[in-house]
């Protein structure tokens, strides 16, 4: 088996930001942007925090946190441009957050709220919609990757000037999903750029369980795509490699696979214990090349943070995270023939009959005393 | 139902050149529509359902792609979610399998997951069932799995003049659409069928011819043998080609078999979670009281489908379908 390359993580990718802060070359962004950076990981961070709170406490179900991975989804959404789109999986909140998706919304979805209701009791202006098109979190592994290829071709197609960013973790780089969208991706030119959190672990599963490859950016290789391998706690290089990968996109030059090597600190989801197949002296080696300390030690160093300014920053995150958890709370519960909505364009027999069903069976009677069809 | 669509102009077509029109009318309507699949463009499908396409439309909206159903599936739903509307083909319904993941994550969901905010506009046209001799997998009659598949419309035309109606009111709708095309039937017959564009509803079936003594449920490259076999049996046999086999169109069903007091379902497919269990439990739900005799299930056998020198004693034919109807009409309590 070939030999993990992670176990030499500071050799073979590149990077801007050290762990301990210091600069090699430019800042890609300026200090705006950086703090913008900033913020959102501390805001994910407090969001990932209340969030596990109320796992615990019973309000949300099952939760996978973006912990210690915030700089991949936050470097590369800040180098979208407002029209593009963006499909994201379970641990990318931080990227919508950069864009100034709603918190309150991303709540009451955590709390199991139907789409619909979240729609209806947490309404959003158009102009409050963030400028970067996000699709729906998306579950199941890879599908995302494909319909994002689709979302380029379809700008390809239509000569747009638009960049479709989809992410993907190693593990789900094993999918078929992940080689046909690539595939497709090279054989189309499309604009599409593939970011692949390479957090080291698929649940319990190591990434040299995922492929014998030396790199997860390799696998660019055999669909024709260019790719890169970036130190993905590193939130200037990640910008820095996806700034470059979208503007060959929008320049017509096709798409790119970025690899961001990173480590998952935390439990797959909360229904998972790490404990039982890692060892902590890994946390510990990855705790020092935190991303969120790491931009913290660079701004300080350009006296663009102190200890007020964070102070700040953290107390304005916990504001607006008990907010949006309020608000979410103040949801009331769904209408169960909210299972109903948003399958057909129009009404069928059954969904007719089915719907009278559970109406029925709300209230306490027997549903099934139809026997024409005609209805209860 | 009737043919209210038959007024102007008419040419005679059979059922593969109705699509191939159909097609070429909906991409001159809407410049936003777009074929996906592989072996579309310059040969034009390997049934010529897509002839001449690509020299009119162009590489980027007859689009010749990587060998891969499920990738063909989900850059087609993506495209869709971009307000695209889009044609995918599937080669063969046996070919279907490796497009299950797309299908099922997001073809089917995506409107429904997302509170209704992104459309699935797409229309994936699929050949299917046997009677063509060709190898393993090329003969398929797995419409039971799409179905069973909440979100999505399954319409499978019997004649050239309703796959025409159907496969432009398929294209049109916002829901994403299984298109089934009975390649048995692809070539066997022509039909008149008026040039004007038309549509025919999604959610209705069509009465093939009236009866009072029994009731044939069938859709697809069946319709022709039930017509057969209903010249040939002595009973007064209505005919329902059900066309739209999700949502079902269970009202006229219902009625039928009310009227009728006896009823066969006739399909190619597997028997056993075939189509036909579902319309055998909808009339035992809410139209026992009417039943003259119990419900035959005139169907292929639950093996794999055979190899040719043995698939005519596997596919229903219009002797199986008599069959039925003469054991029905027979029976007494």
């Amino acid at each position: 088996m070939a030999k993990w390359t992670e176990s030499r993580p500071d050799e073979d990718f590149s990077r801007v930001l050290a762990p301990d802060g210091t600069l090699s070359g430019e800042a890609p962004v300026d200090e705006a942007t950086a703090l913008r950076m900033y913020e959102t990981m501390k805001l994910s961070r407090r969001y990932d925090e209340k969030m596990l709170s109320l796992q615990r406490r019973g309000e949300i179900s099952i939760l996978s946190r973006s912990w210690g991975e915030e700089a991949i989804p936050v470097g590369s959404a800040a180098a979208l441009e407002a029209g593009d789109w963006c499909f994201p999986t379970y641990r990318q909140t931080p990227s919508k957050l950069y864009w100034g998706g709603p918190l309150d919304r991303a709540v009451a979805g955590l709390m199991g709220h139907e789409p619909e209701t979240i729609e209806e009791h947490l309404p959003l202006d158009e102009a409050d919609e963030p400028a970067v098109n996000f699709s729906p979190i998306y579950i199941p592994l890879a599908a995302n990757v494909t319909n994002a290829v689709g979302s380029a071709m379809a700008d390809k197609f239509e000569d747009g000037n638009t960049v479709t960013l989809s992410y993907i973790g190693d593990g789900s780089t094993s999918q078929g999903d992940f080689y046909e969208a690539l595939n497709f991706a090279g054989v189309f030119d499309a604009p599409a750029v593939t970011i692949c959190h390479n957090n080291q672990w698929a649940i319990s599963v190591p990434s040299h369980r995922q492929t014998a490859a030396d790199t997860f950016a390799q696998k660019a290789e055999a669909a024709g795509m260019p790719h890169e391998r970036v130190d993905g706690n590193d939130v200037f290089a990640v910008y820095a490699a996806t700034q470059r990968a979208v503007e060959r996109a929008r320049s017509g030059e096709g798409p790119t696979l970025l690899e961001c090597v990173t480590y998952r600190v935390d439990d797959h989801n909360t229904a998972d214990d790490a404990g039982a197949y890692r060892d902590e002296s890994e946390q510990e080696f990855w705790a020092e090349r935190d991303p969120v300390d790491r931009l913290e030690a660079y701004l300080r160093s350009e006296d663009a943070l102190d200890d007020e300014a964070i102070e700040a920053i953290e107390a304005d995150a916990d504001e607006r995270v008990e907010e949006a958890v309020d608000r979410a709370r103040d949801v009331p519960e769904d209408d169960p023939e909210r299972i109903f909505d948003n399958h057909l364009q129009s009404e069928s027999w059954n969904e007719r009959h089915q719907r009278e069903e559970l109406r029925a069976e709300q209230r306490g009677e027997n549903p099934f005393t139809d026997f024409t069809g005609d209805g209860l | 139902m009737s043919a209210d669509y038959a007024d102007g102009e008419t040419s005679e077509v059979n059922l593969v050149t109705a699509v191939r029109d159909t097609l070429a009318q909906e991409m001159r309507r809407d410049e936003n529509v777009r074929l996906l699949g592989y072996d579309m463009g310059p040969i034009g499908g390997v049934f010529r359902a897509t002839e001449d396409l690509y020299e009119e439309f162009g590489e980027d909206r007859v689009i010749d792609t990587p060998l891969s159903e499920n990738g063909i599936l989900g850059a087609a739903a993506g495209m869709a979610m971009r307000g695209q509307r889009v044609v995918p083909e599937i080669q063969f319904l046996g070919f279907f399998y490796p497009a299950f993941g797309q299908f099922m994550y997001t073809i089917s969901k995506m409107h429904e997951r997302s509170g209704g905010a992104f459309e699935m506009p797409l229309t994936v046209r699929i050949p299917y069932g046997g009677g063509i001799k060709s190898s393993e997998y090329h003969s398929e009659s797995t419409e039971s799995f799409f179905v069973h598949t909440p979100g999505v419309r399954v319409v499978c035309p019997s004649t050239p003049a309703e796959t025409k109606g159907l496969l432009a009111a398929s294209i049109r709708s916002d829901d994403p659409v299984m298109f089934l095309e009975p390649k048995a039937v692809y070539r066997t017959g022509t039909q008149e069928v008026p040039e004007a564009e038309y549509t025919l509803p999604l959610d209705e079936s069509r009465t093939v011819r009236e009866g009072s003594d029994v009731t044939v449920l069938t859709w697809g490259a069946m319709v022709r043998h039930a017509e057969t076999a209903a010249d040939q049996v002595d009973a007064d046999v209505e005919i329902l080609d059900l066309r739209t086999l999700s949502p079902l169109p269970v009202d006229a069903v219902l009625d039928s078999v009310k009227k009728t007091g006896r009823c066969v379902v006739f399909h190619e497919a597997r028997r056993t979670l075939g189509l036909g269990a579902e319309l055998s439990a909808l009339v035992n739900e809410y139209a026992i009281d009417h039943l003259k005799a119990p419900i035959k299930r005139a169907t292929g056998y639950d093996v794999h489908f055979p190899s040719h020198q043995t698939e005519e004693a596997y596919l229903p034919d219009e002797q199986r379908a008599a069959h039925a109807i003469e054991a029905v009409t027979s029976y007494e309590y």
